[in-house]
């Protein structure tokens, strides 16, 4: 089994005695056997979209030789908010840049495994990264609109890759800011730039521009630790709204904020996945020890 | 795993329970107190537990507060968020104690001070109110070593209430034949009546322990669904 990683990435690898320690993992990761599936080519959107079932086997990640994610297997359902949270370092942002194949991009990264989409694997032969990027879409720490680009452009610049031109970009930029929940705040001021919007305006704004490529699946990683808290409870109420459409997995240091949006929390310590439950269940009766410690906050 | 987070916050929850708990302690005071002027006939003594149910509410009060106070600013979770929800259950219980012992001690002025008293039922009450002080006092036993076990015992011990309430039941109906005593008798009744939901209460804090412990609350005694009770934990 290869591990994941491009040509350049492995030129930069500094410990071939590393490459050699790489524990194979199970399962075939050839192209041909995904049906039905297809990442190379993006269809159009169904109307009645409920996001794709994110299946991760064998995941393991690394950064030179420092082992990030350990062996792990953990599934995000459609139509479910899943938050990942654990102690910093604990491998829960590696982990879903996994999920898009962002994590090897980063120089002297890689990783091994693999993540399907109802079946289809992100990292099977042929598989087109960008295409995977766009299937799976990426909300990040601190809001980064295109700075030069006006809210319609940042928005607009993601519909242009799906093909839409003139009114009919017009339209769906207002219904993707709808979707973002942002349109009425926004509307008047289309033509400034995004980058002089407030804080959660341009985190919503981001989001908008996600939704614009027609994602299937969210990750969003610590979404609203640069906000305040009315801008936190916004995009918490969007990701309640987005629910319905995609999947949509939340890394979180607010545990409160996982306890409060995701249908499902997972606890990642030290690269490995302890626990993975219902919210309720994680917050009320956890079954793991060392799950009960972390959110009660006896360490971390 | 590093020291301990969070200590303010555990400070001020273990204090939570201490006052909770307390509260025990002060419906043992009272039930000491009515049961002796049940026994003595003692009208003044039982007007000073109806004042001092005061103490009782009060203890409610705070205890209530801080639990609202710990879950706004703490969010606690998992064992925490069990223990505050318990502890505002057990408070709950232990103002439903303190009322009893009030409902005990109104009800003795209504036969007098020197009232035609029938030594076994007397004796009656004296044993059951002394079965309820002790199961009150083995529920705090049992929450504070958090000792499941010891906390199901108390289903047993409150079956000698339970069977204790129907002595006194059936001898009221035999005295009742007795003009003189009837009301009396009656009176009696409703003291057992109040002993034994003291016992009940008692039984009750018992399954939050379990609750607080497991995560998972049944009741010990389900009256409505008896076959469906838990087999006990030992």
């Amino acid at each position: 089994m290869r591990p994941h990683t491009t040509e350049a990435v492995t030129s930069v690898d500094q410990d071939p005695q590393q490459q050699q320690t790489d524990p194979t993992v199970g399962g075939t990761q050839d192209a041909s056997r995904i049906a039905g599936a297809p990442l190379q080519r993006k269809p159009r959107r169904d109307v009645s979209q409920t996001g794709r079932r994110v299946t991760v086997s064998g995941l393991n990640a690394w950064y030179g030789d420092q082992h990030a994610v350990k062996d792990l297997e953990i599934e995000f359902a459609p139509n479910e908010v899943t938050a990942i949270i654990g102690p910093s370092g604990c491998g829960k942002s590696t982990m879903v840049r996994c999920l898009n194949r962002m994590h090897e991009e980063i120089p002297g990264a890689r990783s091994s495994g693999s993540v399907e989409l109802d079946g289809a694997d992100v990292y099977g032969d042929g598989v087109d990264v960008v295409a995977v990027r766009r299937t799976v879409g990426m909300v990040f720490q601190k809001p980064n609109p295109f700075p030069t680009m006006s809210v319609f452009d940042n928005v607009a610049s993601g519909l242009r890759l799906t093909g839409a031109r003139g009114g009919k970009l017009r339209e769906r930029v207002e219904q993707t800011l709808r979707g973002a929940g942002l349109w009425e705040e926004v509307k008047d001021r289309l033509g400034q730039p995004g980058i002089g919007l407030s804080g959660g305006q341009q985190q919503r704004l981001c989001i908008a521009r996600t939704l614009a490529v027609e994602p299937e699946v969210i990750l969003m990683d610590e979404p609203c630790s640069a906000l305040d808290p009315i801008a936190t409870l916004k995009v918490e109420e969007l990701i309640e709204e987005l629910k319905s459409r995609y999947t949509i997995v939340i890394v979180t240091h607010n545990m409160q904020q996982a306890a409060r949006v995701a249908d499902r929390t997972a606890f990642m310590l030290a690269g490995e996945l302890v626990e993975v439950d219902e919210t309720d269940k994680m917050f009320t009766n956890p079954g793991d020890e060392r799950t009960e410690q972390y959110v009660t906050g006896k360490f971390g | 795993m590093p020291g301990q987070l969070r200590e303010q916050f555990l400070r001020e929850l273990a204090r939570l329970e201490e006052q909770a708990l307390g509260g025990l302690d002060l419906v043992c005071e009272s039930l000491d107190r009515v049961l002796e002027a049940v026994q003595h006939c003692d009208i003044e003594l039982a007007e000073m537990v109806i004042a001092d149910d005061d103490r009782i509410d009060g203890r409610y009060l705070e205890v209530h507060q801080g639990v609202l106070s710990l879950l706004a600013r703490q969010a606690p979770v998992a064992t925490d968020l069990r223990l505050v929800a318990a502890l505002l259950d057990v408070i709950k219980h232990v103002e439903r104690m303190g009322d009893q012992c009030v409902n005990i001690a109104k009800i003795l002025p209504l036969s007098g001070h020197s009232p035609p008293a029938h030594d076994e039922m007397r004796s009656k009450i004296a044993e059951m109110g002394a079965q309820a002080r002790s199961e009150v006092a083995q529920a705090k036993i049992a929450f504070e070593s958090r000792d499941v076990a010891l906390a199901h015992d108390l289903v047993r011990q409150d079956e000698r209430i339970n069977r204790l309430n129907r002595e006194v039941f059936k001898l009221a109906i035999e005295i009742g034949d007795d003009p003189d005593r009837r009301e009396w008798a009656m009176h009696m009744m409703l003291m057992a009546r109040a002993i034994e939901r003291i016992g009940d209460n008692a039984v009750d804090i018992g399954e939050q322990v379990a609750f607080v412990v497991t995560g998972l609350f049944r009741e010990f005694t389900d009256a409505s669904h008896p076959e469906m009770a838990p087999p006990p934990v030992v």
